[in-house]
């Protein structure tokens, strides 16, 4: 019980992650995009691509963050301009469709190139004893980094003034707007940021298990999902429903298998947009 | 430092405004009276950048600003306070007054005088924006807007869903800044309160100027008495 | 901020054009039964070849199921992701009974046409209900759907798991014939469009467009926008419900992939984006050229994924209205240059 739960707690925080850009994505621009796993899966080829040319695995790491928010950034400065000028929810349906189709291309383009594509980043050593129970090194180094990226999230958010004008502009965009900040300029950013952390997510996932060319779809959906239990624009709710998911994912998948476990994680989330639409740690407006 | 010339706008297609004119000199306080939807919001909403004008220019300090958007206008020291406030709610008083210096750093000085003139905004700093009254509200939004030391600032309808004692606190801060050199530009529906306030004034009625002159003239005529100062 | 809900320029101004829709009667039935006349030729082309029939087969199969669709998203801008879930309901809930429980074909379908109707009134009651908007309706059937492919993964016993299972009700009769199944689906096609057309007609399809139109204008005008938006969705459902099950019967066999995510939904999401959101003929249209490009692309491989994905990219960028309307829209323009 207690493995499954810190199993279900590495999950939880790589989760969380994910679901950050997304949320944020949502939340500054009314953009939700489907393509979120397939970027995250893309960079992660990179990666194995640049290790397989031998290059050292910060450099490929590196390489791979750099593609990730290279992703977010083509896709601000391409498909998504004519999304930006419709408004509500015509605009949300668009850039649904477009990332759709998005999502399919890169899935479709891995596949047909690197069919048995994989990236798997084996960290040496034994098990490290936690509260009597063994745990691969390579899980703790995951957690130990995304928890690190949560805390400067964490920090960028709350303590300078450039992650304040991106949460001011998910709080009121004209308010922003009349205190001189440029929605489309925070926008970017984020698609950028949300592009680094898809693949910083990727990353440390492959140091649990392997990501193939086929993860992207059941990423992008665990992305979605924890995204809305969240509550979208929550990066807060984002940590939270990553983290309950995550273990109710593990403890569900021990006692009674993988795939009620997922119709289970499916249920939660169908019953939290009915119950609270704005997410667990939403509040009414 | 402000002019506007020719100014017409509205909402889809239909002109709320119509070829408005006036100015706002350096060091000026000048109001804009006239009843509820007479145009003031329109006015100010395509002024400042959140609304396409259909016609007409506005300059600021010599440039057109006419289009230019919302954020940028911002940028170049004209500051507007929306009757509709759009604080950030779930902030701190604190974080709301940072993000007013925003894009530069926020100036201790400028901030320590913004406190001294609301100290209700001192007492409150940790406190998120959602949660305060509608009169702290109100400062909190002035305060932002001076927070980034603006050239001039617009407010429309600062007494907007104020009890009559937070309407005048809020005019009587107004004035502290006047003295220290601010230009400002008024909306009012309240017409004595922004009458006590302004040097000059504009009437707008049904979307045209009617009338315009000093406090003092507009105070005198007949017709202002009967309509906006309840005197017959 | 962007969850607000909008009107005018909501959700349905990506719709393509609403046709007018023609008071007569003949006009209405001439063109369902040009239609029909036309594809029931092809056999006479086709016929010799049980892999083109078996195309064709399935391509009528997407016509009704992209009608069905057009249904509930054209008619009534509910995005339902799970077209190819209702369709599966209708499937794999037929085989089981006809198979499993011993229940005759008929019957089979019947009951599990029901099922798929009465989970898609469901769906649509709670996304009316809970005012969800087509933001949070495409997420919720979304998730409905992979809870499908799941249960469908997880009931292995009963549904073959990933390799799928066969059928065996049916076997040997006309249903898995090479010629009499075609014109089975054709017949669902013609029906499910001529069920649409008078939709429209009644004051039914009145109430749609003025909800797709405007919704709050349609609610001030005393149009009782939830329930239209449910009677669609049951409709559309029972189209999915009973088009899957029949195809089911015909093709003999059925496997997570017969009513995928990636093969159904997003497939009738193009088509019916080409042929026209809203539009009466647009599924037809939008199924029968996929149908095609899709016989063309087989020897591609993963690059289908691609060319679908760009296609769904360029499709709704350039031609948001579907590529039919536009091009209708030019040549009027050109014929009658004042409008």
């Amino acid at each position: 019980m207690i493995a499954n739960i810190l199993d279900g707690i590495v999950l939880g925080l790589q989760f969380g992650l994910l679901a950050v850009g997304l949320t944020l994505v949502y939340g500054l621009g009314g953009v939700l995009n489907l393509a979120h796993g397939q970027m995250a899966v893309a960079a992660a080829m990179v990666v194995a691509l640049a290790q397989a040319a031998g290059l050292p695995i910060w450099l490929a790491a590196g390489l791979g963050l750099l593609a990730g928010g290279l992703m977010g950034l083509i896709l601000d400065l391409t498909i998504l301009r004519p999304v930006y000028r419709l408004r509500g929810e015509a605009r949300v349906l668009l850039s649904l469709l477009l990332t759709l189709g998005v999502s399919f291309t890169v899935e479709g383009f891995l596949n047909w190139r690197y069919a048995l594509g994989a990236l798997s980043l084996r960290i040496g050593g034994g098990a490290v004893e936690i509260l009597g129970v063994p745990m691969r090194r390579g899980s703790l180094a995951a957690s130990a980094i995304t928890l690190a990226t949560f805390a400067a999230l964490f920090l960028f958010f709350r303590y300078t003034s450039l992650g304040r004008a991106v949460r001011s502009v998910i709080e009121d965009q004209e308010g922003a707007r009349l205190v001189g900040i440029y929605p489309h300029r925070m926008l970017r950013l984020i698609l950028v940021l949300s592009g680094v952390l898809a693949a910083l997510v990727a990353i440390t996932r492959a140091m649990v298990t392997p990501i193939d060319v086929h993860s992207g779809l059941s990423i992008t959906t665990f992305a979605l999902i924890v995204t809305v239990v969240g509550g979208l624009g929550n990066v807060a709710g984002a940590l939270l429903a990553g983290l309950i998911l995550g273990i109710v994912n593990a403890v569900a998948a021990d006692l009674i298998g993988t795939y009620i476990s997922l119709i289970i994680l499916l249920g939660a989330a169908a019953l939290t947009i009915l119950t609270r639409p704005a997410g667990l740690l939403g509040v009414r407006e | 430092m402000l002019e506007v010339a020719g100014f017409s706008a509205g909402y889809q297609g239909n002109d709320v405004l119509h070829a408005v004119a006036f100015r706002v000199d350096a060091g000026e306080a000048v109001m804009i009276i006239g009843s509820n939807g007479a145009g003031k919001t329109t006015l100010f909403r395509a002024m400042c950048g959140l609304l396409s004008p259909s016609a007409g220019q506005v300059r600021f300090e010599g440039n057109d600003i006419t289009r230019l958007p919302a954020e940028r206008i911002a940028r170049l020291g004209l500051r507007f306070v929306s009757a509709e406030r759009h604080l950030f709610p779930r902030m701190t008083v604190q974080e709301n007054l940072l993000l007013g210096a925003y894009p530069h750093r926020p100036d201790p000085q400028t901030l320590s005088t913004v406190l001294e003139l609301f100290p209700r905004l001192a007492e409150r700093r940790r406190q998120h924006a959602g949660t305060m009254s509608g009169g702290e509200q109100q400062m909190l939004a002035v305060g932002r807007a001076l927070m980034s030391k603006p050239r001039l600032l617009v407010l429309d309808e600062p007494s907007t869903g104020l009890a009559p004692l937070l309407a005048q606190a809020t005019y009587k801060a107004l004035r502290v800044l006047r003295k220290q050199g601010l230009t400002v530009l008024v909306a009012e529906q309240q017409v004595p309160l922004a009458m006590a306030f302004s040097d000059r004034g504009y009437v707008l009625e049904n979307g045209f100027i009617r009338l315009q002159g000093t406090t003092a003239e507009l105070a005198a005529h007949p017709g202002i008495r009967s309509a906006y100062l309840g005197v017959t | 901020m962007s969850d607000r809900p909008t009107h005018s320029a909501g959700a349905f101004s990506l719709g393509g054009v609403e046709a007018h829709a023609s008071r007569s009667l003949p006009r209405l039935l001439l063109p369902i039964a040009a239609v029909g006349a036309g594809l029931a030729l092809l056999p006479l082309w086709l016929g010799h070849s049980r892999v083109l029939m078996g195309v064709a087969v399935l391509g009528l199969a997407y016509v009704c199921y992209t009608i069905a669709f057009n249904v509930i998203f054209g008619s009534t801008g509910q995005l339902f992701l799970c077209v190819g879930a209702l369709a599966g309901i209708g499937g794999y809930g037929g085989a089981i009974l006809a198979d499993s429980a011993g229940w005759p074909i008929a019957a089979s379908i019947l009951a599990a046409t029901l099922a798929a109707t009465l989970t898609g009134g469901l769906l649509s009651f709670v996304a009316v209900r809970r005012s969800l908007g087509v933001i949070f309706t495409g997420i919720i059937t979304l998730i409905f759907s992979l809870s499908f492919d799941a249960l469908v993964l997880g009931l292995g016993e009963l549904t073959g798991g990933d390799t799928g299972r066969l059928i065996t009700s049916g076997a040997g009769t006309l249903l898995r014939d090479k010629i009499p199944p075609y014109y089975l689906m054709l017949a669902l096609a013609l029906l499910f469009l001529l069920v649409h057309g008078l939709l429209r007609r009644s004051h039914v399809g009145w109430a749609f467009r003025a909800l797709r139109d405007d919704e709050v204008a349609a609610e001030l005008a005393g149009v009782d926008v939830a329930r239209y938006r449910v009677y669609a969705a049951l409709v559309g459902a029972a189209m999915l419900g009973l088009a899957g099950s029949t195809y089911a019967f015909t093709e003999g066999r059925i496997s997570p992939t017969t009513f995928g995510f990636g093969e159904v939904d997003i497939v009738v999401l193009v088509m019916l984006g080409f042929g026209g959101i809203g539009a009466l003929f647009g599924p037809i249209v939008g199924a029968v050229t996929f149908t095609i490009v899709d016989e063309i692309l087989i020897d591609f491989g993963q690059l289908r994924h691609v060319a679908y994905g760009m296609l769904i990219i360029l499709l709704f960028l350039r031609l948001p209205r579907g590529a039919i309307p536009t091009l209708a829209g030019l040549w009027q323009r050109r014929r009658r240059p004042k409008g």
